[in-house]
């Protein structure tokens, strides 16, 4: 058929003289299966089972799972009811009353002392209303694109586990959309375009997207990272009081996830920052004082040998890190694929001044 | 009169899937295929799995990877529950077993009529509003795939039914074995007098012809009634003693004519087999497994293969596949998610799965395009219930064929009787076999006609092996049956039942 050789069915017994059987365990002398294999017998190896549920089918992701669970507790947290969120909501409820009432009455007032201004009052109310509900709907499509990506992340390592050719290419349609409008991934995206519409199995369409969409992505982000760190470490060793530290390091921390959540996906918005915030304090909080790919030894080396030379200097190094890990945390929840092509980079490969290469 | 009673039937669905709501959290799983696919096997394996599940875990054992709710330990023990349904048989789970698992271990009896057994999970929630403790009750619904073939019978008259087998026979793949019931049928004027003898001559062949089309050699699926092959109790009543005759639609004829009284009797059919069937089992089902026996149809030969693939997608019209919502739950469930196996995947390499796969995707392409449509899940999947065979590489010295010396084959004991590459097997020693490849292009399969090809002529040939030698867990009772996929078929069809 077609030309192609193909191969009969064939049936071999085991309890024929020919055949030698070759345990996995107990491999048949090998002298012994050449002496039969030169007469034209046969050997019968028994390969490892395809099936057999090894521990390598279903290793535990630490790594992957950390980020799906702090997605979860923020990106993704949706909480029908809660007290907390009642309180809130009644006394949001109560002030924006008060807030209604006192524009009114200004209103009337306006109006009481001439119609001019109490019509140039109702544009300047209704212009306040206009912008609220505009800032209402970009924090809400910020925080739906949150979702979205973090809803992406998860569909894309599943389908990545089981290999689904489908799914893949439904998430890389999706992640080709999520970056239309970025002119500089034009040439990745119309890449992974094409392979969408061949046939490539769905791990290979998924890593190939990694690749090609993420790659520059993250490079952009581990150089804010780099140079927010650096910031952050300069400005602690220089300055001359610790409230100066804290507040530089958390208007630091701010300002690189709000970097790094508009590089993988879009401004997050006030609602949406909290929520980042939380997953990525979640995220920090599951992979513990390590960062992903570090060494307890690294860290109290880099950080002895920085402190020994000067404690304010020692101190920096450490806000440094500290930064560097905020921003990891944050670039493995916003990415809208986990990493499985590329490798998640540590702290190390992210800011390696703090240990004292190439200061 | 016809609007009524349609009515008053889709009312009684209705009640019928209310009271299913109001009495229990339950999952009902229809499991089918067409006779020899393997439902039996299946069901008793999946059982089996299920109920031992934990005891294996305690053990040591890693069984069912891949179905989460076991694999992060929140399964915490399934049980067989009493019967439900008072007046349907229960599944011979135990005799199944002792078949498989026994002394002299053979495949179990096969499926004739309509069977339930109603199983209950004891698992720990982890997501939604109640976590922790929490049960389903699963009840799995047997039944033979035949019978949904006669499901399409509802919306047509007997004109048409008729006209429609009797061009079904004339085709090539069936014109052999069809030929002396369609010399009859065209022998007999529509419009002579009723009787009962020629009614039984007609009716004998026409079964006769139908299971001619379903025997092994050549591994045709089947033409409605699907009760004519597994008559069960109704064995002999008018309601199964009709065949088509040679009818015109719009046709008339007179009160007492033979036409007449075949056009009663299968309004009869429609009215007390068909109907019901729908009505009490298929119309409540929320999760649908259709097992289908490819490699039969692969083994047959291109004719089969086509023919096994108009059967599939006659059966999945009668699907009420569709998104479930809250409301659609309580008064029309709807069949949410199916899944297609290619059973007996343990008697090909693994290898060669993703072709079995893909030839499988290929025969339900018309079927999964409709269920996806309206918004069911839909998955394909190359299972083995039970796996009888392990893998191994043969190695040969010198190189009868080709340039390769090495095959990739499965090692088992082939059942009494089976042929392959010219041998007969005893039924007692191991053997290791190389099926064979399946073609790399699933469209291939279908192209020639070939059927009820002889061994010896095919590329693959696929034996039928017995079943394993069970392995016994510490309390003596065997562990769960070795399975190949099993874990990925229970989780898409329960998975997210069990949160």
């Amino acid at each position: 058929m077609n030309g192609e050789e193909r191969q009969r069915p064939r049936a071999f017994r085991l309890d024929d003289e020919r055949i030698v059987v070759a345990d996995g365990e107990t491999p048949a002398p090998d002298n012994l299966r050449q002496d039969k294999l030169r007469k034209g017998g046969v050997v019968v190896e028994t390969t490892p089972d395809a099936f057999a549920p090894g521990d390598e089918t279903n290793e535990p992701r630490d790594d992957e799972e950390a980020t799906e669970i702090a997605q979860s507790r923020g990106m993704l947290a949706r909480a029908l009811f809660s007290w907390g969120g009642l309180l809130w909501s009644a006394l949001g409820g109560l002030v924006s009353m008060a807030l209604g009432l006192w524009a009114t009455r200004i209103v009337e007032d306006l109006f009481a002392r001439s119609a001019a201004l109490g019509w140039i009052g109702v544009g300047l109310a209704s212009l306040f209303v206009v912008a609220l509900l505009a800032l209402g709907l970009r924090e809400m499509r910020a925080i739906f694109r949150q979702r979205h990506i973090a809803h992406l992340h998860g569909a894309l390592a599943r389908a990545r586990d089981a290999d689904d050719r489908d799914a893949a290419r439904a998430g890389a349609g999706e992640l080709l959309s999520l970056y239309a409008n970025r002119p500089d991934t034009a040439r990745a995206r119309a890449l992974v375009k094409d392979l969408t519409r061949e046939i490539v199995d769905g791990r290979d369409l998924i890593d190939i997207a990694e690749r090609n969409l993420m790659a520059p992505l993250d490079q952009e982000a581990n150089r804010e990272i780099a140079a927010a760190a650096k910031r952050v470490s300069m400005v602690t060793a220089i300055s001359p009081r610790a409230l100066v530290d804290i507040l530089f390091v958390g208007a630091q921390a701010i300002r690189l996830l709000r970097r790094i959540a508009e590089i993988y996906g879009g401004r997050p918005g006030l609602l949406g920052f909290v929520r980042l915030a939380r997953s990525v304090g979640a995220h920090l909080a599951i992979t513990g004082g390590m960062a992903v790919g570090d060494t307890l030894v690294q860290q109290v080396v880099g950080h002895g040998i920085a402190a020994r030379l000067s404690a304010k200097l020692g101190e920096g190094v450490l806000n440094g890190m500290l930064t560097t890990r905020i921003g990891l945390s944050a670039m493995a929840v916003c990415r809208p694929m986990p990493f499985a092509a590329l490798k998640q980079p540590g702290v190390k490969d992210v800011a390696p001044f703090l240990f004292g290469d190439g200061k | 009169m016809s609007i009524l009673s349609d009515l008053l039937f889709e009312t009684r669905v209705a009640a019928s899937s209310l009271a299913d709501y109001v009495t229990g959290t339950g999952l009902r799983l229809g499991v089918t295929g067409l006779s020899r696919a393997g439902k039996t096997v299946f069901i008793t394996a999946l059982v089996q799995n299920l109920l031992r599940a934990s005891t294996a875990a305690k053990d040591g054992e890693r069984v069912l990877p891949v179905f989460r709710v076991h694999a992060e330990g929140r399964l915490m023990r399934a049980k067989l529950q009493p019967q439900p349904d008072d007046h349907v048989p229960r599944f011979a789970y135990e005799d199944h077993l002792a078949a498989l698992t026994g002394e002299d271990r053979h495949w179990p009896e096969s499926t004739r009529r309509i069977s339930e057994l109603r199983l209950t999970l004891e698992f720990e929630r982890r997501k939604g509003f109640r976590q922790g403790p929490s049960e389903l009750t699963i009840d799995i619904v047997d039944y033979p795939g035949e019978w949904l073939l006669d499901l399409p019978l509802l919306t047509k008259s007997y004109a048409q039914w008729s006209r429609e087998t009797l061009e079904a026979s004339a085709a090539a793949a069936r014109a052999p074995f069809a030929a002396d019931w369609r010399g009859a049928t065209l022998g007999v004027a529509a419009d002579a007098d009723e009787s009962e003898t020629e009614a039984k001559r007609l009716a004998e062949l026409f079964t006769t012809y139908l299971r001619a089309a379903r025997a092994e050699t050549y591994a045709l699926s089947t033409l409605p009634p699907g009760r004519f092959l597994m008559p069960g109790e109704l064995e002999g009543s008018p309601a199964l003693t009709f065949a088509p005759l040679r009818v015109d639609e719009g046709m008339e004829f007179g009160a007492g004519s033979l036409a007449a009284m075949m056009e009663r009797r299968y309004e009869a059919y429609k009215a007390h087999v068909v109907k019901p069937f729908f009505r009490d089992h298929f119309a409540r089902l929320d999760r649908q497994i259709v097992l289908v026996d490819a490699l039969s149809a692969l083994n047959s030969g291109p004719a089969a293969v086509r023919d096994l693939e108009t059967a599939l997608s006659e059966i999945l019209v009668a699907f009420r596949a569709g998104r479930s919502g809250f409301l659609s739950t309580i008064f029309r469930p709807k069949i949410d998610r199916i899944l297609f196996a290619a059973t007996k995947a343990d008697h090909l390499h693994h290898t060669s799965h993703d072709r079995l796969e893909n030839i499988l995707r290929l025969l339900t392409a018309r079927a999964i395009a409709r269920a996806e449509d309206v918004g069911a899940h839909v998955d394909v999947v190359a299972l083995a219930a039970v796996r009888a065979t392990r893998e191994a590489r043969v190695k040969q010295g010198r190189m009868p064929f080709g340039d390769r010396s090495e095959l990739e084959a499965i090692v088992g004991v082939p059942l009494p009787g089976e042929r392959i590459d010219g041998e007969t097997f005893d039924g007692k020693g191991e053997v290791a076999i190389f099926p064979g490849e399946l073609p790399a292009d699933p469209k291939a399969v279908f192209r020639g006609d070939g059927l009820g090809a002889p061994e010896g002529a095919a590329d693959y040939r696929f034996v039928r092996f017995r079943p394993p030698v069970p392995r016994l867990a510490k309390d003596g009772a065997p562990l769960p049956l070795p399975s190949i996929r099993l874990d990925r078929a229970l989780e898409f069809l329960l998975g997210d039942r069990l949160p």
